[in-house]
């Protein structure tokens, strides 16, 4: 209850960002114009709302994101209302946990509003919703969920500047999976090392990217269903993960 | 009566860049006890808050250890009876006064609709304007976000409450009216931890103060004890006493003024004087008005005291 009490407010407050609803209004602009880039290109029209589509809400939610959580826990601690709050009877799990509720309740709501549109357009244009489309804003959502736990994670010990810089760092690698696969096999040693580390240690965000087999058809995954439920809970088992570190951290943070 | 808050050799260190230590408070020892109003008073960065803060578990000390009512420092269990108010007391800018009071109810586990009812009844108590407990608390003035401060800090009717200047920066009116709500609090059995710079307002208030410099605890007792004693004024009146004797008191009293209407003031820390001063007036046939002991203010007290340690 209390966790919740926290998120509830965390989400009130992450509303009242200006920079978010800029990079929702993008996101949405860009998702309606599929559409119109489709008629420019009327033989791949499918594909250019799709890619257009997915491309639009992964950008936005990555940018919505970051600038909603790297700032929820510092925030607190330079204005001072972390004292009204742990000075009652809050537990610090209980802190970190409802802000990365309310952060996640926030990406929830605005890749849900994107999601919506798109599977709208994609429905004006095909008379249908593809189950791999609703697949692809799922994945992305996860994806999302598994980017805010990461920052909530810096958020402990970083300032708002260098979690943005580690958190869209960490993104930007983890989304060469196929880049730092390979480096695990390089011959040489340091390098090899270097590679097992970043591709197992870092969180995997290309995996949730099956953008590329939705939208061309050819690429093969054995299983869809099973590829995301897969990654699914990957997303959620690594967050937990970081959460976890999160609140050691936190724990022994002095405010 | 049993002890609110039991201190024994708190100890917080900082230390900075350059591997330099920074004693924050050193070895302090106190006991508050319950239904008291304690005046907690230093210079800034004596380590008052440091101290309040290491109290609430939002800093960790060094060495040493305390109980709150009677259970351990850090024991979650004691907050449900504290309470705290921040020195700047900051709020969720997208809430009202009402929201406020109503989520810090919600951390509290309080459920409704009692906690719709504590929260009217903790603004009404800081006199907060009904028609501003719905507003937006970012068109609040000053003394407005202090007095929901202060509410916050009853919605769970705490014992013990650790209040941080909460009366600072304040117009008179508020000011008064905030005092007037902090000493009422004793009326209702709390304990209040008052660190402030008010310190007429800590002199009205107050049972006892504790002065903290550099960390360290420099005196502490009741304020009638440390104010007490010092000065005895002797104001008498005569014809005989400017034009005669005058000399022969100053001799006895060197503190020894003449002033309009053959009136003689003469002001002694020495209680042994006082006989052969009022026996030389009596014998120049002048009349003693008023012989009154002069009380220390605690801003004399604080800064005899300070001035002391810092060699001054």
């Amino acid at each position: 209850m209390i966790a919740l009490a926290i998120a509830q407010q965390t989400v009130r407050e992450a509303l009242r960002r200006r920079v978010m609803w800029i990079f929702l209004i993008c996101g949405l602009f860009l998702i309606s114009l599929g559409p119109v880039f489709g008629f420019l290109s009327p033989r791949d029209s499918q594909t250019v709302l799709r890619s257009l589509g997915l491309a639009a809400i992964l950008l936005a939610g990555l940018f919505i994101t970051i600038v909603t959580c790297i700032y929820l826990i510092p925030v607190e601690i330079e204005r001072r209302t972390i004292y009204t709050v742990l000075s009652k009877p809050v537990q610090r799990y209980q802190f970190v946990l409802g802000k990365f509720l309310g952060g996640f309740a926030t990406v929830f709501v605005n890749i849900a509003l994107m999601g919506i549109v798109f599977l709208f357009m994609i429905w004006i244009q095909e008379h249908k919703v593809p189950t791999e489309m609703f697949q692809g804003v799922i994945m992305t959502f996860f994806q999302m969920m598994l980017l805010a736990a990461l920052t909530i994670f810096f958020s402990t010990f970083a300032t708002p500047v260098v979690n943005f810089f580690l958190s869209f760092g960490i993104f930007l690698v983890g989304n060469l999976s196929t880049v730092t696969e390979s480096l695990t096999t390089n011959r040489n040693g340091v390098v090899r090392i270097v590679g097992n580390v970043v591709h197992y240690l870092l969180p995997n965000f290309g995996n949730f990217n099956i953008q590329n087999s939705i939208i061309h058809p050819t690429t093969e995954i054995a299983n869809q269903n099973v590829y995301v439920a897969q990654n699914v809970i990957y997303a959620v088992v690594y967050s937990a993960v970081l959460l976890i570190l999160a609140i050691l951290i936190f724990d022994r943070r002095e405010v | 009566m049993a002890a609110a808050i039991s201190i024994q050799g708190l100890t917080k260190k900082y230390v900075g860049l350059q591997r330099d230590e920074v004693v924050a408070v050193n070895n302090l020892n106190l006991d508050v006890q319950e239904g008291e109003i304690f005046g907690f008073l230093g210079r800034n960065g004596a380590g008052k808050t440091t101290t309040i803060k290491m109290l609430l578990g939002l800093v960790f000390p060094t060495a040493g250890d305390a109980t709150l009512l009677g259970k351990p420092m850090g024991d979650s269990s004691v907050k449900q009876e504290l309470a705290y108010l921040p020195e700047e007391t900051y709020f969720y800018d997208s809430m009202s006064g009402w929201d406020i009071l109503d989520f810090y109810g919600r951390l509290f586990k309080i459920p409704e609709p009692e906690r719709s009812r504590r929260v009217k009844i903790c603004l009404e108590k800081v006199r907060l304007q009904p028609e501003a407990w719905k507003r937006n608390i970012r068109g609040y003035s000053k003394g407005m976000r202090q007095r929901v401060g202060i509410a916050q800090a009853l919605i769970n009717d705490p014992k013990l409450l650790f209040l941080d200047e909460p009366t600072s920066g304040l117009d008179p009116i508020a000011h008064s009216e905030l005092r007037e709500i902090v000493a009422s609090l004793k009326d209702e059995g709390k304990t209040v931890f008052l660190s402030s710079h008010q310190l007429a307002d800590v002199e009205l208030i107050c049972s006892r103060v504790a002065i903290i410099h550099r960390g360290k605890l420099l005196t502490t007792g009741t304020i009638k004890d440390l104010t007490a004693g010092g000065r005895i004024e002797i104001v008498a009146e005569g014809t005989q006493l400017v034009n005669g004797t005058l000399a022969k008191l100053q001799a006895i009293i060197p503190d020894t003024h003449e002033e309009a209407n053959h009136i003689v003031r003469l002001i002694t820390e020495d209680n042994n004087r006082i006989s052969a001063a009022i026996d030389a007036i009596r014998a120049a046939s002048g009349n003693i008005i008023s012989i009154v002991p002069i009380k220390k203010s605690l801003e004399d007290v604080f800064v005899e005291t300070v001035r002391k340690e810092e060699g001054l």
